[in-house]
């Protein structure tokens, strides 16, 4: 025992320093966004803000609808990782469950999309969306997002666990497919959704190149567009500023993890457990 | 008519030919064992039945209806699998009467028979356990408890007992008989154990490489296999098969160059039969060993003798033959001469090219 607490010790320190740099930029963020923008330049040693203040958050607040532009950000996760939940689960269950011709081709050929870069897709995308008319609107962001070749793999290797004659029992009980994927392949796959889910939400809410092609107008921006805004060469630099969106973009986010942490780290530790 | 009926079924992977050209039928009420080691096509034949494997080629009936289309959920299947297959995230009761519900059972009946099951098979007071939380033998109960809720025309096991140990494995079967005796249903049973199928089979079909050995009550596949795979995998230790010469000009027969005195039953018989190369079988348990010259018997020498607790077997090299005979005593010093008596009328004859059995004399038997 105490030969192996010992053996742990270098483990522990380089724990430690990963936390430090992870956490660095957090601290760094939070801390600058309650400094006055003299403050940010001169006091750059220290985290914490020597004369605290609001008037970053006040200065955002006033100078765009921050509940409008939340809302944004926050109906395009929702809505993309709604549809991609769905659309992965239905896909995987079909990979898994179904026999068709040119199951393992039609696979392959969709996990190797994973591999297609954005900047290959970008333009078709954008071109098919300014003819729909959706450019400037936020169902012009949602529309190419619907589905998503690493859900479909998550979920399958989720399933591929599931026994099969769990599937065949339900068979012989007469049951439909529909049935099935609600009562016995969903409660089975629920944690494996879920981080699934909370990863596309965080993804989604992240995004930033493709709602800046396509979002023109600042009321149907989303958080991480605002947040360029106060860092770009057109809008000045105003890094206090920046500071106190980047916050103010990370609460959502951080809050759901928080929440479902449990079953975050259970899908990646459950692959070792049968 | 609640028979299962298999008309040159012919089932296929790709290129490989799982079960090659089966006729067989089940007749209503009775317990059919499928029994064969392991690979022989006896799961997947049970899978045909259940409608979970599809036919390659030939046709199935169940009842008097051609099944080879109808889907697994109108074939009024009940079915135990081998894991046992239980929804993890169902508790006991749940996992029993889910698929009744599904059905739309009223709940009067629903709770009438899942009553009756959880009495049977003593599960009162686990109804609210999850699968995970239950022995071996528990979860063998639920899933059995699952399939005989169903009160279904057909009911499939699928090595329900092979997961469990030997000795909860004796209780359950004398259960799964006193099932089938409550509920009469057409009763098929995938084992490769021949003990099992002895004991809960009324008919054995003994299956090897995807064909149909022999099918028999255990009785007479025991003491009439069909050929030398069904003598050599029905009994242990196995049967011993040497070969053995017959010469017709004064009807006398040799086992490993030495003359054996057949009844004259046999002696005609073989002759009539006509086939030219010949092997013997007899039992283990069928030989009578001495370490003095005996009147019938054929001198061999001790190999090495294996403790089976009851009794002993001992390995004995006739000529270059391995044989196999139990004896009450373990006293056969290794390398010294034996003497070794068959029971003659015990002995089986097969064709060697066929390796089909020629038959018996009628007077015998």
């Amino acid at each position: 025992m105490k030969t192996s607490r010992f053996k742990s010790i270098p483990w522990h320190i380089v724990f430690m320093v990963t936390i430090v740099i992870l956490i660095f930029p957090i601290i760094f963020a939070i801390g600058m966004s309650f400094k006055p923008l003299e403050d940010a330049y001169n006091n750059t040693i220290n985290f914490l803000p020597i004369h605290p203040t609001l008037e970053n958050y006040l200065t955002f607040f006033d100078s765009m609808d921050v509940l409008k532009i939340t809302s944004n950000t926050f109906i395009i996760a929702s809505v993309v990782t709604f549809f991609k939940v769905i659309t992965s689960f239905l896909a995987a269950y079909a990979f898994v469950f179904l026999e068709f011709k040119g199951k393992n081709t039609l696979y392959f050929l969709l996990i190797s999309m994973i591999f297609i870069p954005f900047s290959i897709t970008m333009i078709p995308n954008y071109l098919v969306i300014s003819d729909l008319g959706l450019s400037d609107s936020i169902w012009g962001v949602i529309l190419p997002q619907l589905a998503d070749a690493v859900g479909i793999f998550l979920l399958r290797q989720s399933m591929k666990t599931i026994p099969t004659s769990l599937i065949e029992v339900a068979r012989l009980d007469n049951l439909g497919h529909a049935r099935i994927m609600k009562d016995i392949v969903l409660p089975l796959v629920k944690p494996a959704i879920t981080s699934t889910g909370i990863w596309f939400f965080i993804l989604s809410w992240n995004e930033y190149v493709w709602p800046v092609l396509i979002l023109k107008t600042v009321d149907n921006y989303t958080l991480p567009l605002a947040l360029q805004m106060y860092i770009s060469s057109e809008g000045g630099t105003n890094f206090t500023v920046a500071m106190a969106v980047a916050v103010i973009t990370m609460i959502i986010p951080l809050t759901l993890y928080l929440m479902f942490q449990k079953y975050i780290i259970g899908t990646f530790t459950s692959s070792g457990i049968k | 008519m609640k028979e299962i009926r298999f008309e040159n079924v012919c089932k296929s992977y790709g290129k490989t030919e799982v079960v090659k050209n089966l006729n067989l039928t089940i007749k209503e009420g009775e317990r059919l064992i499928l029994l064969g080691p392991s690979g022989c096509g006896k799961s997947t034949t049970l899978r045909m039945i259940a409608g979970l494997e599809d036919i390659t080629s030939g046709s199935l009936y169940m009842g008097d209806k051609r099944v080879n289309e109808l889907p697994s959920g109108k074939r009024n299947v009940g079915m135990v699998f081998q894991n046992y297959a239980l929804y993890p995230h169902m508790n006991v009761i749940q996992n029993i009467t889910y698929g009744l519900k599904v059905q739309k059972f009223p709940k009067d009946e629903i709770n009438l028979r899942t009553d009756a099951a959880l009495g049977m098979l003593q599960l009162k007071g686990y109804e609210n356990r999850l699968p995970k939380d239950l022995s071996g033998g528990q979860r063998q109960r639920v899933a059995l408890a699952r399939a005989v809720v169903k009160q279904s025309d057909y009911f499939l096991l699928d090595e329900p007992l092979s997961n469990l140990d030997a000795q909860l494995r004796v209780s359950a079967r004398k259960e799964l008989v006193k099932i089938h005796e409550l509920y009469k249903q057409t009763f098929v049973y995938v084992t490769h154990d021949q003990v099992e199928a002895m004991t809960v089979g009324d008919r054995i079909a003994l299956m090897y490489q995807g064909h149909l050995q022999m099918v028999d009550t255990p009785e007479n596949v025991y003491n009439r296999p069909a050929n030398i795979f069904t003598a050599k995998f029905i009994g242990s230790p196995p049967m011993n098969v040497i070969d053995m010469a017959f010469d017709n000009s004064n009807d006398s027969a040799y086992l490993a160059g030495q003359e054996i005195p057949l009844q004259e039953e046999w002696r005609n018989y073989i002759r009539q039969t006509g086939v030219k190369e010949l092997a013997f079988g007899i039992r283990p348990e069928h030989i009578t060993l001495s370490k003095t010259q005996l009147k019938n018997g054929l001198k061999g020498f001790v190999k090495y003798v294996e403790n089976h607790g009851s009794s002993y077997g001992v390995y004995i090299d006739l000529e270059g033959n391995e044989i196999i005979a139990m004896s009450e005593s373990n006293k056969w010093p290794p390398k010294e001469a034996i003497y070794v008596e068959p029971r003659l009328d015990k002995m089986h004859v097969f064709d060697k090219q066929t390796t089909n059995s020629i038959g018996y004399p009628t007077s015998i038997r």
